[in-house]
């Protein structure tokens, strides 16, 4: 358990579809900051280490501490970072953010120069970038768990109904299965609501001294924090994550179990990818993904995503989309989500998962979160 | 156009890789040969109707398959196969792409 160091801030830039002249990355990226040390009550000369992840920065780099190329796990792995380096130490008061501002477009170009095999095996296909990777191992999970379409359905619908009450969401108007059924596919089986909307915008956290928790709010824990890299060298059929590897490591950590969980953030790019890793985390019963999805998201007896997940709040780069996942744990765990509240929140799973190699993602992170009363 | 797929082989174990690696995986060793691969079994499709970015996109085929050599590869289908056709292998500079075999 990290008990010497904690979450103590959390912030964001609006988030958008189209980002307008004079908006760039580094401007959303500015705006999470600022919004995150505002919420940290933390002078800005505090700060003395920063651990950055985005896919549009470049040329620019971080200075200090450690730029992170995971993609949908660097928000988790720089938080890893951050609350190593605050327990021993290395820093007092580290900004962990992330954002992306590539438009359309530049999401394209990043998506088929993701990596060498990528430009040299799958671009060439007109694969369509990740929503071809993941379409495959979409129908994958439905031919193994024997899932029907709107199983997903459940997922992208209950999610959105969380975002009307985000209002940095970027899609919040209320969705039927009808209107889920009836979108048009974009790499079948995937169709439009299962794709995660591209935007740009930012995310920040602070991570500190426990005792720098502004006064008057509980402070934030996290009781256990593992991570996982190119877990099977693709060799698998996609349908676990790296999270398979050390799940039960995660829960023996925090001294917890998955039973116990008020609230999960589960990275979200494509709902296969959020029922593969609860169920990788135990939290699907007898893995029958079909019965969870059904009734447990489908009659939103489990909350999910309470932001709206990335699928509805937006996708501003998979690092920061990461971020928003730690950082909707601590509204919620803090009791700061307003009218997407759940209830005396008092612990939190979040997850992250990304770098798809590939076939499928080969990085995935994960942390239990405690609201320390 | 090129018939087959280039894998690599593992000059010590003999195992077989697509896409390319520098140690293998199985026994660590580091020397892989050029091979083949001319056969697949396609196991899953998908049909890519929209492209980021691109407003006059063609719909592709790509596929999921498994080479008869073992390994799980992601190939163009160019034609209409379904899941458990056989197709033949070719590739395009280094793409891998794939159709029944007649």
């Amino acid at each position: 358990m990290h008990t010497n160091a904690a979450i103590i801030g959390v912030g964001q830039s609006a988030y958008t579809r189209r980002p307008q002249p004079g908006q760039s990355t580094h401007t959303f990226i500015r705006d999470a900051v600022v919004a995150a040390l505002a919420d940290a009550e933390i002078d800005p000369r505090e700060v003395d280490g920063l651990a950055v992840a985005s896919f549009s920065l470049a040329p620019d780099a971080a200075v200090w501490l450690v730029q992170d190329t995971n993609g949908g796990s660097s928000a988790m792995n720089m938080l890893g970072h951050a609350l190593r380096a605050v327990e021993t130490g290395a820093a007092s008061v580290i900004l962990v953010t992330g954002g992306d501002a590539t438009g359309l477009g530049g999401y394209a170009k990043v998506a088929a120069n993701f990596n060498i095999v990528t430009q040299l095996h799958l671009a060439p296909l007109g694969h369509g970038g990740p929503n071809g990777v993941y379409a495959l191992v979409t129908s994958r999970q439905m031919k193994t768990y024997g899932l029907q379409k709107s199983d997903y359905g459940h997922l992208a619908i209950a999610q959105r109904a969380w975002a009307a009450h985000n209002p940095y969401a970027v899609y919040r108007a209320p969705m039927t299965m009808q209107d889920y059924l009836a979108a048009p596919l974009v790499a079948d089986p995937l169709s439009r609501y299962d794709c995660v909307p591209v935007v740009a915008g930012a995310q920040a956290i602070v991570i500190a001294y426990p005792d720098r928790c502004p006064r008057g709010r509980a402070s934030l824990r996290v009781r256990a924090h593992r991570a996982s890299f190119n877990y099977d060298n693709q060799e698998g059929d996609g349908l676990q994550t790296g999270i398979s590897t050390f799940a039960g490591e995660l829960w023996r950590a925090a001294g917890v179990g998955p039973e116990d969980i008020d609230v999960a953030s589960i990275y979200d790019d494509y709902p296969a990818l959020v029922l593969a890793q609860l169920n990788d985390l135990g939290m699907i019963p007898g893995s029958d993904l079909a019965r969870f999805a059904r009734r447990d998201i489908g009659e939103r007896r489990f909350p999910l995503n309470t932001w709206g997940g990335m699928l509805s709040a937006g996708q501003p780069g998979g690092p920061a989309g990461g971020l928003n996942g730690i950082s909707e744990a601590v509204l919620q765990l803090q009791h700061r989500a307003g009218a997407r509240q759940v209830d005396g929140a008092r612990l939190a799973v979040t997850t992250g998962y990304g770098m798809t190699l590939y076939r499928y993602g080969g990085t995935a992170a994960a942390a239990v979160l405690e609201r320390a009363e | 156009m090129n018939r087959g797929v280039a894998i690599w082989r593992c000059v010590k174990c003999r195992t077989g890789f697509f896409p390319r690696r520098f140690l293998c995986s199985r026994c660590h060793g580091d020397a892989f040969e050029e091979d083949r691969v001319y056969q697949a079994v396609v196991e899953e499709i998908s049909t890519i109707r929209h492209m980021l970015g691109q407003t006059d996109w063609q719909p592709r085929r790509i596929a999921s398959v498994r080479t008869s050599d073992g390994q799980q590869i992601t190939v163009g289908l160019t034609d209409e196969s379904e899941p458990g056709t056989v197709i033949e292998l070719f590739e395009e500079n280094a793409a891998p792409f794939g159709a029944a075999k007649k």
